[in-house]
């Protein structure tokens, strides 16, 4: 152990030496506060807690820089499960479970894999932009947001890979693009809106989807695809339910903007407008679900009998996170749609 | 893929039964496809089969339709992807590298012995913070960059997106990581970088290959030759392995960029490299400047050297440092097919391959 004296010794030597080591006495004074700043100066893409250079050059210039805009509620764990679930498509699924399906099930099963291999993706490309635009100093909801996008591209490619395995092959794209009433996903450019249009109700119906995985899958493999990427939807449905509960809290003066994406989102959910809902009426996915949940092209009706009960449970987990968010009013006021609250009780 | 001069063959591919239910069932244009597991199990390359497997040279689809899947006409654009050319992003190293990347994926949080590190002297404590520092900020600024230029690439050439997506993911971890470590050991958060080359990366707006080049083949090989000397000069087997991963992930990142890149010069011609070449000579002058700046290389020689009274013999191993980076950037800008010579380096950085610079110019 070196005393005091010898360092001082050792520092003068450098010094002597022509080193600067300015540096080390600014380190030395830093004191790292891990609490997030309600607004963020960082222009620079600093790591949160570092020290400043006043000659950096400000090329940064995120549009997101306060807390309020994009913080939510326990992201650091959300993350460490993002990171401790990640799967791999190529080993981790059972592909040699698959056996030849009748056409019309091939068929249908492929026509889903052609629809989550088109629109999963989208999910990764608009949190991407989003990430690059906020501060650093929400390192955590960038770190959720990262975890989101990579799984999302998992999710291209292991339905791109089972539309491929099995004696089928892609099938018709998504041809329901029209008829947005509003904003889109992809149109977003506040978080608050991309959130709660992804992730709460975009997000949230295909995790209802894949949670009912059983019923679509014919084999070990689709099983585990469905399962596994129902894991995955979980944690970026969370992502959303996490932020709406903070906005509620910190800025409850956006609540009636966030209701009117509600609105919106609940509209196409219901409508199948836009192309987001695979279970909706007038999706040409409805049909290949009824396909496989009816068990063939001849029990299609059986099968849209089934489809009403998925609907149900869509509106039902729907529901649940307005409640966990803590905006479960507009289900008793009289705001949410009308046909969500039909399907609620249709069965 | 609806390319353009595949538009009269889709044509007569479009539904045929816009009216009926099930109409949907005959739409593929290669049905029978069967892909099967190899060695490394089920992978992007695998299912790359017939038209499957068809890139094509340019798309002109705006939808995000698969590739392969059936086109449906009279659809509104969803995007504008600026880029659409395979030229522009494509690699053919990418469907490998995405796979490989989720093979070696690996927990910062779980995987690094965190309980190995212990106490340090303080100067070398506070220089493994800064180097820690720089190091997460430059893997912001990699993430900052990808987000902003993945969204932009067209679904024709997913291999590409979901291998940046990987990327991605990477830059975030790395971040995660080092910035764990600085505050691992009772340390803290060092000096941002400089940020003249972190402008160079996020500024660019000529193209994805010229972005490549800086993320690349500038700046990955410097981030790479830090995780190498990281690793050789490492304090504990905490830092032992977090560097030797992030070592594992950035040749791969390298290995998607360098591909890229002479793929874009060999499709796009020698005026292309010419242009690339004359791109970099004010971005070398930047690169000095930054280099200039003693911080980081002082935070290295008091690494290498085992603390602040070996200070100047770690300064030496720090000049090799630079030097092999500069070499790298060289060699590697040569690989893709850019004429890059000591000759036409810029003069600061030219004397970074000679001996014996003076310590604040080392």
């Amino acid at each position: 152990m070196t005393t005091t004296t010898q360092q001082r010794n050792y520092w003068e030597k450098a010094k002597d030496a022509g080193f600067d080591l300015g540096w080390l006495n600014q380190l030395r004074e830093n004191i790292v506060i891990e609490e997030e700043a309600e607004t963020s100066d960082n222009l620079t893409g600093r790591v949160s807690g570092s020290i400043p250079r006043p000659e950096a050059p400000k090329f940064g210039a995120y549009p997101f820089r306060t807390k309020k805009e994009v913080w939510g509620y326990n992201l650091r764990k959300l993350h460490e499960e993002f990171v401790t679930r990640q799967w791999s498509s190529a080993t981790d699924i059972p592909w040699e479970t698959l056996e030849e399906l009748p056409d019309d099930i091939e068929a249908a099963e492929c026509q889903l894999a052609t629809f989550f291999a088109q629109v999963e993706f989208v999910a990764a490309d608009v949190p991407g932009r989003f990430i690059a635009t906020m501060s650093p100093d929400y390192q955590e909801v960038r770190l959720a947001l990262l975890g989101q996008v990579m799984d999302e591209s998992r999710h291209l490619d292991v339905f791109r890979k089972r539309a491929l395995a099995n004696g089928g092959g892609l099938m018709r794209m998504i041809d329901s693009v029209t008829d947005v009433v509003g904003g889109s996903t992809d149109n977003a450019r506040e978080y608050t809106e991309l959130s709660t249009r992804l992730h709460i109700v975009g997000e949230g119906n295909v995790l209802t989807l894949f949670r009912l995985g059983e019923l679509m899958a014919y084999n070990d493999a689709e099983k585990a695809i469905y399962r596994r990427c129902a894991q995955d939807e979980a944690r970026h449905v969370a992502i959303g339910v996490l932020h709406a509960r903070y906005m509620k809290e910190s800025s409850p003066e956006r609540m009636e903007e966030i209701h009117c994406y509600l609105d919106e989102a609940e509209n196409r959910q219901s409508s199948g407008a836009g192309g987001e809902n695979p279970a909706a009426r007038n999706m040409l996915t409805s049909e290949a679900l009824a396909v496989l949940l009816g068990g063939g092209k001849d029990k299609v009706d059986e099968g849209q009998k089934i489809l009403m009960a998925v609907r149900q449970k869509q509106v039902k987990e729907y529901f649940q996170r307005l409640k966990s968010a803590g905006m479960d009013d507009r289900i008793t006021n009289g705001r949410v749609n009308p046909s969500l609250l039909e399907a609620y009780k249709a069965l | 893929m609806r390319t353009t001069d595949q538009d009269n063959e889709n044509t007569n591919q479009t539904s045929v039964d816009e009216s009926g239910s099930l109409g949907w069932m005959n739409d593929s244009l290669a049905w029978g496809t069967k892909a099967r597991p190899g060695k490394k199990g089920l992978t992007l390359e695998d299912i790359n089969l017939g038209i499957y497997g068809q890139v094509p040279e340019q798309s002109e689809e705006m939808t995000r339709m698969p590739r392969g899947a059936f086109h449906v006409p009279g659809l509104p654009r969803l995007e504008f992807y600026p880029l659409s050319k395979k030229s522009d992003i494509w690699a053919n190293n990418a469907g490998t590298l995405y796979e490989e990347a989720i093979q070696r994926r690996w927990m910062a949080h779980v995987d690094i012995p965190w309980d190995s590190i212990q106490t340090l002297p303080r100067e070398l404590e506070l220089s493994m913070c800064q180097l820690s520092t720089e190091l997460a900020q430059q893997a912001t600024i990699e993430t900052d960059c990808i987000g902003q230029w993945v969204g932009r690439m067209n679904y024709a050439y997913h291999e590409v997106k979901t291998f940046l997506a990987t990327e991605l993911y990477d830059s975030g971890r790395h971040h995660d990581v080092f910035r764990k470590r600085a505050l691992a050991n009772g340390g803290v958060l060092g000096l941002e970088s400089p940020g003249h080359i972190n402008r160079r990366i996020i500024e660019s707006r000529a193209g994805w290959t010229e972005t490549a080049i800086y993320l690349y083949l500038l700046r990955a090989p410097l981030t790479l030759t830090l995780y190498r000397y990281g690793e050789a000069y490492a304090l504990n087997p905490a830092e032992k392995l977090l560097f030797r991963l992030c070592i594992q992930d950035k040749a791969r990142h390298i290995a998607y960029g360098m591909s890229h890149i002479r793929y874009a010069i060999t499709e796009r011609g020698s005026d292309v490299a010419l242009g690339l070449l004359r791109m970099m000579a004010g971005v070398e002058q930047d690169l000095y400047s930054e280099m200039k700046d003693p911080v980081l290389w002082e935070a290295l020689a008091i690494i290498f050297g085992g603390g602040l009274e070996n200070i100047s013999a770690g300064m030496e191993i720090v000049k090799n440092l630079k030097k092999n980076y500069i070499t790298e950037y060289i060699d590697r800008m040569r690989y893709v097919g850019i004429d890059k010579t000591i000759e036409n380096l810029a003069p600061g950085l030219r004397s970074y391959l000679e001996a014996d610079a003076p310590p604040g110019e080392s």
